[in-house]
């Protein structure tokens, strides 16, 4: 048995049994062995998931309905999915000799880091879930992050996962000529529109640079378009959702009926791409279903907390995160209170000027009695909803706790939306203060 | 009175949240009584600048640079002629740059900027991106005050005859250099997003003064309530340790 492996391993032992998770086995790891990652034996199937939104979601509800299958899944499931992560992943499930222990790896990785952990991971699949504009100081421009996942799948013969509504994702099918592509696509549904105000990428062909036609949009710029020049877009899909019914939660694909985990667009197309995954495997998809209808979001994802009134909390990353987000609270019947907690650490972005794509307009609401702006940019996000018309409903209070105690007090439903590093310390909090 | 605004490139150069600056003078200019209208303006769309008062252009991504560059130098003397007749300009990133003699990116490759100004723009390597929150120091139409913003270019701008501010903490036109932008008594033009007119009323009331200035001549604006935009611009001064 390798040293470094029986240390990583010693160490990620010792650190639960003082109940301590983390990636800190991983990063030792890597400092003492490099190539660390490269040594292990994966298993026989091995999937990557990636994108923008919806990485660790995806991941996860592939994990579990692989499980529902019958195979031992080992994945990173609360979303460590950098180089460390992956790392103490690996390490810790497999035995001496580097070998994984399980059927099948279900392994979320970074979209900016994935090209350099391709190789390494020996993936029979990789899913990708959709590219939005993200934290553009971290990510750099997206056409980067698109061309450097196009270098590794150029001669990739594995399975390509590829969501058939996002003009940046074909873009990879498009071009790997070796793999199995097969998309998965949602076909129009009574949400769907004509126009979008929402788009910020794919407004242009890749190949052409003329502007793509699109017959519907579901959300942001995914929907269902096409070059009228060069037929850039026209997919066939693999896996189509053919309807989805908003008032029991259900959706369509093939002859079956499935449950959606969350009432929303964004998570039919988690479940298209879960569905989309499994039958290129060669397994049952229906097995998914159980998966889905009960499945419980991750931390953070609408997750609700019982202060005086239910409080749920949203993670949110990006405009386009934020503007579903922002759609699914305003579809919430009743008056409410909305706190927004601004960060701008590293894991957040340095630079807020994100807010302003998304559409923190649509707060403008007559449900919407207040709305508190906390974190360390609070005064940025109350000039973004002051210059809406919103200058009578926003109060700042920096201080976190205080605002989760001011919301505690109103005695009315919240919603809270925070950014990544707002979003641990403020679920702390809340759980002190729903049982006080 | 009335503002109207042209908005080139809406669709185009749309990064970093650069269309707040369009909510700010708009809202600053009602709430003032001041009818503000603004029209967009994409690729192959027929607009003369000269019918606007405030010529407003962002920034955008090299490949979107590439996409509208050519459409721009083709406007080249209707710019030239509302120029001529006293608009006001608001260039930010990619904008100000092609209002130069050319860029030029990573690979080498360059583009002609409109060429109205001397100074020229080279991409640097991705160790000398200027990227984080800057603060400067300007003086523009005889008052002086702090700006804070985020830059975010791998551009170096050089040349640059009479720059719009000093820089307090950050980098400017170049990596580490001492000044950001480019002014003169119609063109604001820098690399200051955040976006730049929320947090810095003071620049936005001066650009609605010169947009105004083009067919009222000189108007004394009401003031407004900017607690909450001082006090967002303070927060990132005392950060940054800037004092006063």
């Amino acid at each position: 048995m390798s040293l470094t492996l029986r240390l990583v391993k010693t160490m990620h032992s010792v650190l639960a049994k003082a109940g301590r998770g983390g990636s800190l086995p991983g990063s030792l790891a890597l400092v003492l062995d490099k190539k660390f990652i490269s040594r292990f034996h994966m298993p026989r199937i091995v999937v990557i998931v990636t994108g923008t939104n919806g990485k660790t979601t995806t991941s996860n509800l592939i994990a579990e309905s692989l499980r529902a299958c019958g195979l031992k899944v080992v994945n990173n499931h609360r979303g460590d999915n950098l180089n460390v992560g992956i790392a103490t992943l690996l390490a810790v499930n497999s035995d001496s000799h580097y070998n994984v222990q399980a059927d099948a790896a279900v392994i979320e990785v970074d979209e900016l880091t994935v090209y350099r952990q391709f190789e390494n991971l020996h993936p029979t699949a990789l899913v990708v879930t959709n590219f939005f504009r993200d934290q553009l100081d971290r990510a750099g421009e997206m056409e980067t992050i698109i061309r450097k996942i196009m270098e590794v799948t150029e001669n990739f013969t594995g399975h390509l996962i590829l969501n058939g509504d996002d003009p940046n994702v074909i873009r990879i099918g498009e071009q790997a000529k070796q793999a199995q592509v097969h998309y998965f696509s949602v076909s129009r549904t009574e949400n769907s529109s004509a126009s979008t105000d929402e788009a910020s990428e794919g407004k242009f062909c890749p190949v052409c640079g003329r502007p793509l036609k699109y017959e519907y949009y579901q959300y942001s710029h995914i929907g269902r378009f096409a070059c009228p020049y060069d037929h850039f877009g026209e997919i066939t899909p693999f896996l189509n959702v053919d309807s989805v019914d908003y008032r029991n939660g259900t959706f369509t694909a093939g002859s079956h009926t499935f449950h959606s985990f969350l009432n929303t667009i964004y998570a039919v197309y988690n479940c298209a791409s879960v569905l989309c995954t499994m039958k290129a495997l060669g397994l049952d998809e229906t097995k998914a279903d159980t998966v889905f209808s009960s499945y419980e979001l991750k931390e953070g994802r609408n997750e609700t907390f019982e202060l005086s009134k239910p409080c749920v909390i949203n993670l949110v990353k990006n405009p386009t995160g934020t503007n579903e987000v922002l759609k699914f609270i305003l579809s919430r019947e009743g008056e409410k209170n909305v706190c927004i907690f601004l960060n701008d650490n590293d894991q957040d972005g340095h630079d807020v000027s994100w807010i302003w794509d998304a559409h923190f307009e649509r707060l403008n609401d007559p449900s919407v009695r207040h709305i508190i702006c906390s974190g360390l940019r609070a005064y940025d996000m109350a000039l973004r909803l002051k210059y809406e018309g919103l200058e009578d409903r926003i109060t700042v209070i920096e201080n976190s706790t205080k605002a989760v105690q001011w919301l505690d007090e109103q005695n009315l439903e919240s919603y809270i939306i925070a950014t990544y590093t707002a979003l641990h310390p403020t679920r702390a909090i809340l759980r002190k203060e729903a049982k006080s | 009175m009335k503002i109207r605004i042209l908005w080139m490139y809406h669709d185009l150069m749309d990064l970093y949240g650069d269309k707040g600056n369009i909510q700010v003078l708009k809202t600053r200019c009602v709430k003032r009584g001041i009818e503000c209208e603004v029209d967009t303006c994409t690729i192959g769309e027929d607009r003369d600048p000269d019918d606007y008062d405030l010529f407003f252009m962002g920034g955008g991504a090299d490949r979107e640079q590439n996409l509208i560059y050519e459409d721009l130098l083709k406007r080249r003397d209707a710019i030239q002629n509302a120029m001529d007749h006293n608009t006001a300009f608001l260039l930010i990133c990619g904008g100000y740059q092609l209002f130069g003699q050319y860029y030029k990116d990573q690979d080498g490759q360059k583009i002609d900027g409109v060429g109205f100004f001397d100074y020229f723009t080279i991409a640097a390597d991705r160790d000398h991106r200027c990227i984080g929150n800057i603060a400067v120091e300007a003086e523009m139409d005889g008052m002086k005050f702090k700006a804070v913003g985020f830059e975010n270019h791998g551009g170096q701008t050089q040349n640059v005859a009479s720059p719009f501010a000093k820089v307090l903490s950050g980098h400017g036109n170049m990596y580490k250099s001492g000044y950001e932008g480019f002014m003169n008594s119609q063109v604001l033009a820098t690399y200051m997003h955040g976006p730049l007119l929320p947090k810095n009323p003071v620049i936005a009331d001066i650009l609605i003064r010169r947009a105004l200035k083009k067919r009222n001549g000189v108007v004394v604006l009401q003031e407004l309530d900017d607690t909450l935009e001082n006090k967002a611009r303070d927060v990132m001064l005392e950060r940054l340790k800037i004092h006063g």
